[in-house]
């Protein structure tokens, strides 16, 4: 509980210190979260207090049974109302408290899942918002990272906000709550628990220290060994092509064993924590039982305050003695979701960093605002005047002027690293100049380049193309709405050259592609990403960054007549130094790297 | 269920003697902690009896009897828990071998994908449960059921029936959700996480077109709209463990209620005595915890069985495909049969409207050197696959050295034909590691020679480590090309009939490329080479080019 106060103050100060700068992407409990997790654990612990009850009923009603078996009375009225009555009345009393109690725990399990669930979506949300934000042209987590933080990390947030919040509260209440019960029957009694009580933490953590930084190692091996089997069977194909298949497989079976005999001599430490809680709460079950019945045989007087213990008394005690170490056996045991939790907290704070500062150096949200601004229905013409563009510190463009006429088709090329993408990614939005004006149709970039990105062909120098399959990549750049007849799909495939390779796959558009499908080669992908732009028959420029890099002839020339085909009607932009490319009519403009960008205008 | 169980099976033959000892051993614990409540109350009642009537009772026996129970719960848990994990990290490190033997007996269809590997490792890390939460636990409790009903029956008729019928709740309980394991939620889920994790991949991967193509923010509700569906389904499932929680606690307490007025009657009746009474009641309060157990191996039931049945088609499906048998002439008359032979090959991917290639013939001869020549797509590659019997065809033949190419002995067809393909792949291991799978009793001289023939020798000495760099993440980053050299390296160690290199100078400067080239040209001896390729560079040393794409069919 504390600590979880502590979290709150924290991130209240933080909240007043940011209040806009920062949502949480860490997955950590808002205060309002953090409060209800807490009435939930409450419930719970009133759930647990009610056994209290329970047991006293039980413990009254069995209570008459030793001085019944000495009084030697026969059954009869009296024995109904001594024995009978009370039995039944705490028979119906226990199973009406039950009934209480399993509601009791079932909201507080439901509460607490609910809000966990919450917190994981919420974080996720955050991050992907925030990563939504970012401009693409600004440096962002690898995309097995990014992943696996959305999925996993988050993941490990819900069963520690699950179950540890429950078990922390149940913790720091029930048990106290029963050694003050049982203090008040007889306080050796409340003495022997809390001596094998707090002792059970203290080993717990000793033995736990010792075995966590190894364990965490041992994770972290088992993990190299998933990894390693993946590795193999991914290269399985090498392996075969060298006849190494039996030798790698004897290899992964010995680092199996290593693996099994290194884990359990961590594990045998590790389990020595858990049989330490064990150890104690039998023996402080033991020793109550053993002190309760020496009380009552008279060989023990001491322990009450003043009357000796009751037959009552000492089964209530009994009773209520494994009770008092239930909570701390759960607590250990979701302990383990505590550190797995507040791992991932870590983790996530540090990915949030990354994001942050993407969004931080190039904002998309800045050309957001006027969503509402249409599309073109003529070419547009593109002026840059005089536009200057520091980014990380190194200066881009310094007065650079250049000027595509409406329909005209011009060649940026330059040394690389001069900024010939950096001048396709201004048009886009992705960057926003610190001076001097970037027009497209006569307006400026941040109100045309988010209607402007939902209408151009733009084929990028690694185009993606993504999960899914042929036709639903091809359909991404279109209104989601659109129907599209399978003329319309074949029509821009063959624009792109690649009409025959789709048909050579196994089935057809229908082929799944990206990471659990059909690996495509370079080439392949860049004809594809070429149709996939050629689905927006209505736009009205095209923008192309490199599109023979990397190429055979014969597959550069396919893309450079599906471009020639694609500039009629069109104002183009293409950055190339492949001498094939500049070989399409259009006007060249070659960039100088890195201050000042001269305008040649070479007729090529 | 069925696959459960076979995995059951699977793990108690892997070490049938460690699969009984993890159960005996894990009674004692449970055992012990029963017996524990029941002999505290019979004591502290036959204590009070004793003290109001002055009659002797041995007290150091029951006392001695409490503590030995608490010594042997507590040395019973560590030695059950040491036992079960020991035998299921045997189990699976025996599973892991075993399905990786049968990924490689199987042929080399696109099923191995990352995404089903992931999926793969995730499950078998998943089956650990079976034995320690399901296994275990049933038998514990099976055991001291049946030592239950045994005492139940000697105490009286009444309380074995009282007994017999909460058991058979218990029992009922656990069968339900046996049968109710909902194995479509578990897939549901599995799903759902999956189409987020690629999502959420791409949306870092592919932020240019996705920014273009769909909109970045139409990217990350669909990431939502996974974490939604995963929420959906997995709902279900948490809220079947909540039930089950909430079910097994109540019939633990309507027992507790219900044997607390039988034992007061049987105390009435005088057909029990008080102390037995209450080490009854006290008895049946401990057995919720020895149910208990059993509840978190049910609630993870489907995700179990799930598991199981994917691990299991895994090991199955990829036993191995016997190739077609295809019809072969004899190994062609003469001294010296061409090394590689193609007649009327023709292949397609299955469910193709196209073949890939259309009755292709070629043959190359002994020492000579082959270049196949075409546009990207037009086949090149699939030569490679068929002659390395990665890919089968559809119709004709493949002769290798004269025999039929689908019945050589693996060993013998690894041993003549070196392939060097477009895609090589290299493991996240050593460099020396990566080599040593070509020839693995290379001397390190060896494979220095083969990084020098490669061109990559100096790279390797710029780094410290040398030949034991690890590639990959945080170590030896490779650019694309030095991963290629390195590939060829590897192909460099071996010494077959035929060498088929695939876009071998790829990546290579043009000063690099022709200096590998020669060095290769002088190192194969008289090896034959197909060369697959679209630079002139590696096609003017060739004796002779196949064009592919003068095919009309290709």
């Amino acid at each position: 509980m504390r600590e979880k106060n502590k979290k709150n103050g924290d991130t209240k100060d933080a909240e007043r210190q940011s209040l806009d700068t920062s949502v949480d992407m860490a997955g950590r409990a808002s205060p309002a979260e953090a409060a209800s997790l807490r009435n939930a654990g409450l419930l719970f612990v009133v759930a647990d207090l009610l056994w209290i009850l329970q047991a006293a009923l039980i413990a009254y009603a069995l209570g008459f049974l030793p001085g019944f078996a000495t009084a030697q009375e026969t059954i009869g009225e009296y024995a109904r109302q001594v024995l009978l009555y009370p039995a039944l009345l705490a028979a119906v009393g226990v199973i009406l408290i039950a009934a209480i109690r399993s509601v009791l725990q079932a909201r507080a399990l439901n509460a607490s899942r609910r809000i966990a669930r919450g917190i994981e979506t919420r974080t996720r949300e955050n991050l992907l918002m925030s990563a939504a934000k970012g401009s693409p042209a600004a440096p962002f987590p690898s995309a097995g990272a990014f992943a696996s933080h959305v999925t996993e990390q988050v993941e490990l947030l819900g069963p520690y906000y699950r179950s540890f919040g429950l078990q922390s509260v149940r913790l720091r209440i029930v048990p106290i709550a029963i050694v003050l019960v049982t203090a008040w029957v007889s306080w050796l009694a409340a003495l022997i628990l809390l001596v094998a009580g707090p002792v059970i933490p203290l080993f717990m953590a000793l033995i736990g220290m010792r075995a966590k930084s190894a364990s965490a190692d041992q994770q972290e091996e088992l993990t190299r060994l998933s990894g390693a089997l993946l590795d193999r069977i991914r290269g399985l194909e090498t392996l075969r092509l060298f006849g190494a298949v039996q030798r790698t497989a004897t290899d992964m079976a010995r680092a199996g064993d290593r693996f099994r005999e290194s884990t359990m001599k961590v594990l045998r430490i590790a389990f020595l924590s858990s049989t330490v809680l064990e150890l104690f709460s039998a023996l402080g079950i033991a020793f109550c039982a053993v002190y309760v019945g020496f009380s009552l045989l008279g060989d023990i007087t001491i322990g009450t305050w003043g009357a000796p213990l009751s037959f009552t008394g000492g089964l209530f005690v009994l009773l209520l003695a494994p009770e008092f170490f239930a909570p701390l056996r759960a607590y250990a045991g979701a302990y383990h979701d505590r550190a797995a939790g507040i791992a991932a907290q870590e983790k996530l704070a540090l990915i949030a960093g990354e994001i942050s500062r993407s969004v931080n150096s190039g904002d998309l949200a800045a050309s957001e605002r006027s969503k509402s601004a249409t599309g073109f229905t003529t070419p547009p013409e593109i002026s840059f005047s005089d536009v200057g563009l520091r980014l990380g510190g190194r200066q881009v463009f310094l007065g650079l002027n250049l000027v595509v006429d409406p329909g005209e088709t011009v060649f940026l090329s330059g040394p690389s690293g001069c900024g010939k993408t950096t001048v396709l990614d201004c048009i886009l939005g992705f960057h926003a100049p610190q001076s001097g004006s970037v027009l497209v149709g006569g307006q400026p970039i941040c109100d045309t380049a988010a209607a402007l990105r939902e209408n151009v062909m733009w084929l990028g120098q690694e185009p993606r193309l993504f999960h899914g399959t042929v036709r639903h990549n091809l359909l991404k750049g279109l209104p989601p709405t659109t129907t599209v007849s399978d003329d319309a799909f074949w029509q821009s495939l063959q624009i792109a050259g690649a009409a025959d390779l789709v048909r050579r796959l196994p089935r057809g558009l229908s082929t799944q592609i990206g990471e659990d499908g059909f690996g495509l080669s370079v080439g392949e992908i860049r004809r594809l990403a070429l149709a996939r732009a050629a689905m927006r028959r209505d736009a009205k420029l095209l923008l192309a960054d490199e599109p023979t890099a990397s190429l055979d002839a014969e597959t550069a020339a396919d893309v450079i007549r599906g471009l020639e085909q694609l500039a009629t009607g069109r104002t183009v932009l293409i950055a190339t130094h492949d001498a094939e490319v500049l070989q399409m009519s259009g006007r060249r403009f070659v960039m100088t790297r890195p201050e000042r960008a001269l305008t040649e205008g070479l007729p090529a | 269920m069925r696959h459960v169980l076979r995995i059951m099976r699977d793990q108690y033959r892997t070490a049938p003697g460690l699969f009984w000892l993890g159960v005996l051993v894990a009674i004692l614990p449970a055992a012990a902690g029963i017996l524990l409540l029941g002999v505290a109350g019979w004591f502290i009642t036959a204590a009070a009896i004793a003290g109001l009537s002055g009659v002797f009772l041995n007290i150091f026996v029951p006392s001695a009897i409490i503590r030995a129970l608490a010594i042997i719960r507590t040395a019973g848990r560590y030695g059950e828990r040491v036992i079960t994990h020991d035998a299921t990290f045997r189990f699976l490190a025996d599973l892991r071998n075993r399905v990786f033997s049968a990924y490689s007996d199987g042929g080399t269809s696109g099923q191995r994908s990352g995404l089903l590997l992931n999926r793969l490792t995730q499950d078998i890390d998943a089956l650990d449960q079976i034995y320690l939460r399901l296994v275990v636990p049933a038998g514990v409790i099976l055991v001291c059921s049946f030592a239950l009903v045994l005492f139940w029956a000697s105490v009286s008729r009444d309380i074995l029936l009282l007994g017999l019928f909460f058991l058979g709740a218990w029992g009922a309980l656990t069968l339900r959700s046996f049968k109710r394991a909902d194995v479509k939620a578990a897939r549901r889920a599995d799903a759902a996480r999956e189409a987020m994790r690629l999502r959420a991949a791409d949306m870092a991967s592919g932020r240019r077109d996705l920014a273009i193509y769909g909109g970045l923010e139409n990217a990350a509700l669909n990431v939502l709209e996974a974490d939604r569906r995963f929420a959906d389904a997995e709902e279900t499932g948490e809220r079947r463990t909540n039930q089950l929680l909430k079910q097994s606690s109540f019939i633990g307490q309507v027992f507790l209620a219900s044997i607390l007025v039988m034992c007061v009657l049987g105390v009435m009746t005088q057909s029990l005595s008080p102390a037995l009474a209450i080490g009854l009641v006290l008895l049946v309060l401990a057995l919720p915890e020895l149910f208990g157990q059993m509840l978190p191996g049910l609630s993870r039931l489907p995700r179990m069985t799930l598991a199981a049945a994917r691990v299991k088609t895994a090991q199955s499906k990829n036993v191995c495909i016997a190739p077609d048998t295809i019809e072969a002439g004899p190994g062609l008359a003469g001294d010296k049969p061409p090394v590689l032979q193609f007649r009327d090959v023709t292949f397609r991917y299955p469910g193709a409207a196209r073949t890939v290639l259309d009755t292709l013939s070629f043959e190359v001869a002994p020492g000579e050197v082959v270049g196949v020549a075409g546009r990207s797509g037009c086949g090149k590659s699939t030569i490679a696959s068929l002659a390395s019997r990665l890919v089968v065809p559809e119709a004709g033949a493949i002769l290798v050295n004269g025999f039929n190419l689908q019945k050589i002995d693996e060993p013998d067809l690894r041993r003549q034909i070196t392939v060097l393909g477009q895609k090589p792949y290299l493991f996240n291991d050593t460099i020396e590691a990566n080599l040593r799978i070509a020839k693995k009793d290379a001397t390190d001289d060896m494979l220095w020679q083969a990084l020098e023939h490669a061109a990559l020798r100096d790279r390797v000495l710029e780094n410290a480590s040398g030949l034991q760099t690890v590639l990959g993440e945080g170590g030896l980053g490779l650019s694309g090309g030095e991963r290629r050299r390195l590939a060829l390296a590897r192909a460099l160690l071996t010494r077959p009939s035929l060498f088929i290199l695939d876009e071998m100078t790829e990546g290579l400067d043009d000063v690099i490329a022709a200096d590998v080239l020669q060095r290769f040209l002088e190192f194969k001896g008289s090896a034959a080479v197909l060369m697959i390729a679209h630079k002139r560079r590696e096609l003017d040393v060739a004796d002779r080019i196949i064009r592919l794409d003068q095919s009309p069919h290709a």
